[in-house]
């Protein structure tokens, strides 16, 4: 399957970037998710989850506030305010929920989104 | 022999103050790495935005070559202008305060015309004007030791307001930024109207660029706000670790200094503890001469 590079960059630094088979993002007007050869696109994101696909099947979500996505051809660039990555292997996945949900409650002010937000971070607890 | 005691004194309390401005020197270091480090991750950042806005802004370019954008615009004759400026929380170090406030009143000067507005962050520079008794509109005082993005927002969000309000035509940041370990440097920089020029045109050729939301100011107003945003938490960032860098100089050169005069002393003390010993001598010589 072909691949693309994707980027996360938050003000504390860059948090994600490699190579991914599949993003799903949380835009403004709606979810959407980018597969490789995607059109080139600009788009506002709200507070919600990144889902991403790695090269190796794997999946990881990172909680993001707001920010905006620019996808080219084969790379995906996230320019976000505040993120807080999940990823299922790590040992301090509780920590991390915890933190995501924090920086989710702060950061819009649109019940709707928090919660959707919210309930996708809680599943990946559960998946645990 | 009261000399002596006296100089003996001195040396002791100009090396107490050595060992203070060498303390002060290890702290200011440390807290340098802390502080570049920051800088340097949110340079990043920076820079991708700063690659997001080119694009948008390229698509926003019309047909003559000019950004149909409130923030864009530039007004020909500027009646309201903003100054900014960041400056430290604290002094003992150099010209550091003095350079940002010089290019401030450089700016004053050159605005002297029209009206300006100053809008003030940190103790220092606050303090300089307050003596002057120049108002200022906006200031915080405890922001450039501990900068936080959200405050920083806050603070220009204010002015980006009554830019958009027509209350201002001109936002002015001036700052003092971090080269390397001894070099600052002041920079200026024209937050509002986004200086179209900065925006490099011909490095992006995205004709086919969708747009979500597709209303194309929610987007770049977005943006454009972000873009601010950023420039003042970076600027607080590059200037606070250029306060480090400025302090830890000029604590390494008081530091070199003390020690300069310890030696000068402590020739003047070895002197004058010979000279003690000759008179006392001849004293003794001419006494016992004088017994013959």
């Amino acid at each position: 399957m072909k691949l693309m590079k994707l980027e996360i960059v938050t003000p504390l630094g860059v948090i994600f970037d490699d190579e991914v088979k599949q993003v799903t993002l949380p835009g403004s007007e709606g979810e959407f998710g980018v597969l490789p050869d995607h059109a080139a696109l600009v788009s506002l994101l709200d507070t919600g989850v990144i889902v991403i696909e790695t090269k190796d099947g794997k999946e990881i979500s990172v909680a993001v506030n707001s920010g905006y996505v620019k996808v080219e051809e084969n790379k995906t660039l996230c320019v976000v305010d505040g993120a807080v990555a999940l990823n299922a292997e790590d040992s301090n996945l509780a920590s991390a929920i915890a933190e995501a949900k924090e920086l989710l409650e702060k950061a819009s002010d649109s019940n709707m989104a928090i919660a959707s937000a919210m309930s996708k971070v809680d599943s990946l607890s559960k998946g645990v | 022999m009261a000399n002596l005691k006296e100089i003996k004194r001195k040396i002791s309390s100009v090396k107490g103050t050595q060992k203070t401005t060498r303390a002060m020197k290890l702290v200011s270091s440390a807290k340098l790495k802390r502080a570049e480090e920051v800088a340097k991750r949110s340079k990043v950042y920076a820079s991708k935005l700063t690659e997001l806005l080119n694009e948008i802004a390229q698509k926003m370019n019309n047909s003559d070559g000019e950004i149909d954008n409130v923030f864009f615009k530039e007004n020909p004759n500027p009646k309201v202008v903003d100054i900014v400026f960041v400056s430290a929380d604290k002094g003992l170090c150099g010209g550091f305060n003095y350079q940002t406030i010089k290019r401030v009143n450089k700016l004053l000067k050159e605005y002297s015309n029209v009206e300006v507005r100053l809008s003030g962050i940190g103790k220092k520079g606050i303090a300089f004007y307050r003596y002057n008794k120049l108002d200022m509109i906006n200031e915080i005082e405890d922001l450039s030791a501990s900068p936080s993005y959200e405050r920083a927002a806050e603070f220009i969000s204010k002015l980006v307001e009554d830019y958009i309000e027509g209350k201002t035509d001109k936002i002015i940041l001036v700052h003092n930024g971090y080269v390397n370990m001894i070099t600052q440097e002041i920079v200026e920089q024209q937050l509002l109207p986004v200086d179209s020029s900065t925006v490099d045109l011909d490095s992006v050729s995205m004709s086919e660029l969708e747009v979500e939301p597709d209303d194309d100011d929610t987007l770049i107003d977005a943006l454009v706000r972000k873009y601010i945003d950023y420039s003042m938490y970076y600027a607080l960032l590059n200037s606070l670790a250029a306060e480090h860098s400025a302090r830890m100089q000029a604590m390494d050169a008081a530091t070199s200094n003390a020690g300069e005069m310890v030696q000068k002393l402590t020739v003047k003390y070895n002197k004058a503890r010979q000279e003690a010993i000759t008179t006392e001598l001849i004293e003794i010589i001419s006494g016992m001469e004088s017994l013959k």
